[in-house]
């Protein structure tokens, strides 16, 4: 089942690469049709997916390497079923968008398929090591990606990205190391090393560099800088797989291994990473300000809004991991809009710079429907009402405010930055007298336009319908969210036996409020899940007032019905 | 202290003044001719050595080779050679032979201090004397066969390799000439120079 | 006493393949007399190959059925780590030899006399894997390095070759001399012990644990070895020396050369310096320390690429050296499996390196610029090789390297593995810097050696077995990686199924020899670690 995401791409790949001269000429068809396979065997696998069960499914287990630990463990939940779906959907356009005369098309699209495929894998895998593989083999490909087919400067962006990438990687292989060696077994399985309980400085000593691992590769501010020159030389195509799937992988991974296996230490950094995630937001979104090339600006805002998901994932209650699910899709639909569209500006004008363009809505000789979809583009990315962005930064900002209630207003601040960069953007590149030095662009063709409009129409639907894009994961954060909170809660509690003092630590009571928040969940998203409260639950637990208050106030996830 | 006691440490003190002194003499002097009969000279008090220590096959294999063979071709080698040349003078040359000499007794004051520091095994097997050459013949075709037998392939293997660095080869061009087949021109290596210096006559 | 009863009695059988070895060796040389030079470069090649795995069919015969491992009344030792060492050797110069006909005939030199150096080299390097005894390890290294000197130096008329062979003899020359001093230091503190089983024994019954005697003849005797593998500080030979010789030399002495260094590393240092065991894994970690970041850092600005993979092997012995320094069953097992990933990808590499020395007449990083229009299955292998050299997944090299920091970590080297992670991400840079000239540069970018590059032709003599050579190359270090588990239970077994490694745990072997000591050596053993 999931095998098929990963090694259709691949193998499609080698058949590519084997093929005889005489296919050559229809090379992008073949690669369209195998992103075609592979996105409606996602769709298959949706349908198929069990919303109601938080944990992995369709799951595949063989052994591979046991001297290693390595064994090859795949399973999807709620957190990864959504990112396969964009995923699969962002190949697919990432290779329909794909300049249909490209230079060298057959190592092109062998190297996109093989990323994808690697990508995809990264999601999927359940061992430790497996990720780790499947996240360095989509290196060398997007590497030769940007290096081949970039701009100007794509030699020195392409190692800039290959050195830090690499770097991330051995940040995080050494995290994951010293997660094994603490394991008895040795074993690099995701549910053993899940179930071990670490005292807290181990826990801190192995989350930190698996923080800045991961950090490098979403990125956050202090190790951004590769991600703006990745993006400004590379072509449309891998921005958009850039931007839309992988950085998710380092926000993926930051939940999937940080919080899903050191959940004490996450708390204890966790205002932290809310600091860092202003920072991110801030710093992104001004830099975006000062930028003059358009890709540049969308780069930097990339930088910003990814801060939203380390604001979100820092606080780790169910309404704010909703959050962070949310936008990531919503960043991943945006800013692949966003890069689509400026890649049509690019090769139709020539340019990027926003000094230069002009008047760009002109209907006759302009670009009115990229135009108009910019604005769209601009909007959602604002947060403004009605589109998928507002519902992921609104869950975002209510499920962090209890928690961190200054970050979380910074972090607001960036969403008017958004507005203003973007509308300077458009206000210089759109707006305006059409100069005559831009008159007379070439037409546009609809394999220009499709991607463009098939995401706009996404990121317009998931905003009015935000169910369809949070039910996946609902069970699944729920249940994430929750073992955060009984590990807490017996953390607390224990301490509480010793020091005889409840109410007045800090943890305890964000978490109180935060879970108080939960019902807003099934606000937003009224019809997808009814919650049952367990007497079983309330009954097995601790009978001190503290546990009984916040199981009150929990959902127990055993009970969980979905009712769609 | 008996006669023969006496006699062995003055022949001791004596070869050993003499070891010593000739190969101070090989390293310091400048003409590589004295340097290379000074070897000579201590290789043969090496086998005096020897024979202090009851070991005459070993001190007569000594001559033998050393003093025989490989000091000879030392010395036929330098005078093939014939080349003279003047160096010119270093700048600070004391300093470089200073940190030498340093080095050098640092050496030797560590292997000095190692060998009085070192509770030696004294092997407790007689001496062989005279039957030296019975007992490493038996050493020599029991626990040391193979590598005897070893050696003998290492020394086919440097006498091709001799024979292999010594001889005049034909180029492949003139061997191809001869076949009638055609020389591969498109292809340069760079271990083939454009002037052949051997070869042709 | 007749010639069977002889042969039982030394245990002759084990060396069974350097005797095939020796015969191939002697064929080719006899045969090269009868037929004469124009067919013998024809034939020649072909027979070392068969004879070389032949040697392997025979290594793996003892390797499923050996039963009593030592030979010559100690002076050789077949166990399963030889047997595997050996085998790395073997084809260690299978491969080359595939790669090296064409050269050698273009260069305008004799063939089969460089196959016999060749061969005597392999041979060297083969009874130096399971050399047991202090006389049979130094005839055996020499004949080794005396091999090595010879075929740096074969291409006479070449100033470059030669100045590496003299070059490579003399530092050669001087570290087995000093490696000479350090075991004849060890043979007077034993009190006259050469078999490297008696040794350890001898020393603590007379001398007690410690003594700066050991300490010093260790020293020597490391540094003897750091010679052979090449690590920092005694690696001043290799660039000059990979620089100038022949390149199917470079691709042996890099692979086969340095295995056996590394089984003489193994078996010298655990079985006669246990006592000192504390000092030598210190001195190790420093020379692993120094050759891993010396090696990335200085290949980093390297223009030729003879020179490069120069210095991204000294930074691979440093890498493989971890397993040596932990010296834990997995620490033993990861660096056999590294080296055997590390001979396809290596030697892979080389393989590419002479098709476009031959092809071109240059080896300049530059050169290589665009190199995929004109010769795409050259520039895949490269990229390939070189990928897996620093490591990328799914490629061979990744799991060797992982398995290799996995087992470093468990037995908590975290510095020494922390420095490998950090200084593979440096080597990274200069490995996808040559795939980035073949691969990224457009045709306009092209350099001229490429724009000349002659039409390829695989029909030319000598061209067909490099191809083979280089396609071997190709498919394992693509393939092993993914379907390792026969090389993870090979390297595992070969550890396992040595007494030598695994004293504690696995009783020795019913041993034919009375002159053996071994169970005195696992009790002294036992205790030094107790």
């Amino acid at each position: 089942m999931l095998s098929a995401l990963i090694w259709v791409p691949v193998l499609g790949a080698v058949f590519i690469a084997l093929l005889p001269e005489s296919l050559v000429a229809r090379t992008r068809q073949i690669a369209l049709a195998i992103a075609s396979a592979v996105g409606i065997w996602t769709i298959i696998l949706a349908s198929q997916f069990d919303v109601g069960i938080p944990g992995l499914q369709f799951q595949e287990s063989l052994p591979w390497i046991e001297s290693l630990g390595l064994t090859y463990q795949l399973g999807i939940d709620g957190l990864s079923m959504p990112l396969i779906l964009i995923n699969s959907l962002l190949v697919w356009i990432a290779i329909y968008a794909s300049d249909p005369n490209i230079n060298r098309p057959r190592l092109y699209y062998v190297l996109m398929l093989v990323l994808g495929g690697a990508v995809a894998g990264a999601f999927v895998a359940q061992n430790l090591l497996l990720f780790f593989l499947f996240y360095e083999v989509e290196l060398i490909p997007l590497y030769l990606v940007i290096a081949i087919w970039g701009g100007a400067r794509r030699g020195y962006a392409a190692t800039k990205f290959l050195i830090y990438t690499a770097a991330s990687g051995v940040l995080i292989l050494a995290a994951f190391f010293g997660l094994a060696i603490i394991s008895e077994t040795n074993s690099f399985d995701y549910d053993v090393v899940q179930s071990q309980v670490l005292p807290l400085t181990t826990q801190l000593l192995l989350l930190i560099p698996l923080v800045v691992g991961f950090g490098i590769k979403i990125p956050v501010v202090p190790f951004h800088t590769w991600l703006p020159d990745a993006h400004v030389e590379a072509p449309t195509p891998a921005s958009v797989l850039l931007a839309g799937v992988l950085l998710k992988l380092g926000t993926y991974g930051l939940l999937r291994f940080g919080l899903g296996l050191f959940p004490e230490a996450w708390t204890e950094i966790a205002p932290w990473l809310a600091w860092i995630a202003v920072l991110s937001v801030l710093y992104g979104s001004f830099a975006a300000i000062a930028q003059t090339d358009m890709k540049k600006i969308v780069a930097y805002s990339s930088v910003g809004h990814m801060g939203y998901i380390i604001l979100a994932s820092a606080v780790a209650t169910p309404l704010s991991l909703t959050g962070t699910v949310a936008q990531m899709i919503s960043h991943g639909l945006i800013s692949a809009l966003l890069f689509l569209l400026v890649g049509v500006v690019y090769s139709k004008t020539g340019t990027r710079d926003i000094n230069v363009l002009r008047g760009l809505l002109n209907p006759e000789r302009g670009l009115p429907l990229i135009g108009s979809l910019m604005v769209v583009g601009a909007m959602a990315s604002a947060g403004i009402p009605g589109m998928v962005g507002f519902v992921a930064e609104f869950i975002v900002y209510r499920g962090s405010l209890p928690a961190f209630p200054l970050q979380t207003l910074l972090c607001m601040v960036g969403t008017g930055l958004t507005a203003v960069y973007f509308l300077i953007l458009i206000n210089r590149v759109f707006f305006g007298r059409l100069p005559e030095s831009l008159a007379n662009l070439p037409r546009i063709r609809w394999q220009d336009r499709l991607p463009s409009i098939i995401v706009t129409v996404l990121v317009i639907v998931l905003g009015i319908q935000p169910s369809w894009m949070l039910r996946w994961s609902n069970v699944t954060i729920q249940a994430m969210g929750m073992e955060e909170v009984n590990r807490l809660v017996q953390v607390e509690s224990e301490s509480t036996r010793l020091a005889e003092t409840v109410g007045d630590s800090e943890s305890v009571r964000r978490l109180v409020e935060s879970t108080e928040t939960v019902p807003l969940t099934s606000m937003t998203n009224p019809n997808s899940i009814a919650f049952t409260p367990g007497k079983e639950a309330a009954s097995d637990k601790s009978t001190e007032p503290l546990g009984d208050r916040l199981i009150d106030n929990s959902l127990p996830h055993s009970k969980l019905k979905p009712n769609i | 202290m008996n006669l023969a006691d006496g006699v062995q440490l003055v022949s001791f003190a004596v070869l050993a003044a003499m070891m010593l002194g000739a190969a101070l003499g090989v390293v310091l002097l400048a003409n590589i001719v004295y340097s290379a009969f000074l070897l000579g000279l201590v290789f043969v008090s090496m086998s005096g050595m020897y024979i202090l220590l009851n070991a005459g096959f070993v001190a007569a294999a000594q001559v033998l080779i050393y003093v025989g063979a490989v000091n000879v071709l030392i010395l036929f080698g330098i005078m093939l050679v014939n080349k003279r040349e003047d160096f010119a003078p270093v700048k600070n040359v004391w300093l470089g032979r200073a940190a030498t000499g340093a080095v050098c007794l640092g050496l030797f004051a560590l292997l000095g201090t190692m060998i009085l520091a070192t509770p030696w095994v004294i092997s407790i097997a007689p001496p062989a004397g005279d039957d030296a050459m019975v007992v490493i013949g038996k050493h020599f075709f029991s626990d040391f066969l193979l590598p005897f037998e070893l050696a003998s392939v290492l020394l086919l293997m440097a006498m091709i390799g001799a024979i292999v660095l010594a001889r005049r080869d034909l180029l492949p061009d003139e061997l191809a000439d001869q076949d009638g087949r055609e020389p591969p021109v498109a292809l340069k290596l760079p271990e083939r120079p454009r002037e052949l210096i051997s070869g042709k006559k | 006493m007749d010639f069977a009863n002889l042969a039982a009695q030394l245990n002759t059988g084990v060396i069974l393949p350097e005797g095939i070895v020796l015969v191939t060796l002697m064929v080719v040389l006899v045969g090269d007399l009868i037929t004469g030079r124009a067919s013998s470069s024809r034939w020649s090649p072909y027979v070392g190959i068969a004879g070389l795995l032949a040697a392997i069919v025979a290594l793996y015969f003892q390797w499923t059925t050996t039963t009593n491992p030592i030979s010559f009344l100690g002076a050789f030792n077949g166990d399963a780590l030889s047997i595997v060492f050996r085998g790395i050797v073997a084809l260690s110069c299978a491969i080359t030899l595939l790669i090296t006909a064409r050269y050698v005939e273009q260069s305008g030199t004799a063939l089969p006399e460089f196959i016999v150096i060749l061969l005597t080299a392999t041979l060297g390097g083969m009874f130096l894997s399971g050399a047991n005894e202090l006389v049979m390890i130094f005839v055996s290294l020499e004949t080794l390095s005396i091999s090595s000197y010879l075929l740096t130096g074969y291409m006479k008329r070449d100033p470059r070759s030669n100045e590496a062979s003299l070059k490579y003899l003399l530092i050669g020359a001087a570290s087995s001399a000093i490696f000479l001093y350090g075991v004849s230091l060890v043979y007077g503190l034993s009190g006259g012990e050469t078999r490297l089983s008696a040794i350890t024994t001898s020393i603590v019954a007379n001398n007690g644990e410690q003594s700066l005697g050991v300490v010093v003849a260790l020293v020597f005797v490391i540094a003897g070895i750091a010679f052979k593998i090449a690590a920092v500080p005694f690696h001043q030979w290799t660039p000059d020396v990979y620089e100038g010789s022949p390149t199917p030399v470079v691709a042996f002495l890099s692979v086969g050369s340095k295995a056996a260094g590394f089984a003489l590393a193994v078996r010298l240092l655990v079985s006669a310096f246990p006592m000192v065991s504390e000092q030598w894994r210190f001195v190790l970690t420093a020379l692993a320390i120094l050759s891993m970041v010396l090696g990335n850092v200085v290949a980093l600005a390297q223009t030729s690429m003879k020179r490069m993979l120069a210095y991204s092997s000294i930074a691979q012995a440093g890498f493989v050296m971890i397993g040596l320094i932990i010296g834990t069953d997995a620490g033993y097992a990861s660096m056999v499996f590294y080296l055997l990933v590390y001979l396809f990808m290596n030697l892979g590499g080389f393989a590419c390196v002479i098709l476009f020395t031959l092809r071109t007449g240059t080896d300049e990083i530059t050169e290589y610029s665009g190199l995929y229009q004109k010769d795409p299955l050259l520039t895949l292998c490269l990229s390939i090789c070189l990928l897996s050299l620093g490591g990328i997944p799914p490629l061979a090299g990744f799991f060797a390297k992982i398995y290799l920091f996995w087992a470093g970590w468990q037995s908590g080297a975290y510095t020494l593995v922390l420095l490998g992670l950090v200084t593979s991400v440096i080597s990274i840079y200069y490995y996808i810097r040559v795939v980035k000239m073949m691969v990224v540069k457009e045709p306009e970018e092209m350099s001229d050696a490429v724009k000349n590059y002659p039409e390829i032709d695989w029909k030319l003599p000598g061209m067909r077995p490099l191809q083979v050579g280089l396609v071997v190359c190709l498919v394992a270090t693509s393939l092993a990686g993914i379907l390792s588990n026969p090389l993870f239970t090979l390297a595992n077994n070969s550890v396992l199924r040595t007494p030598l490694l695994t004293p504690a745990t696995i009783a020795p072997p019913a041993s034919g020899t009375a002159l053996l000591d071994q169970p005195s050596i696992h009790s002294s053993n036992s205790t030094l670690g107790g």
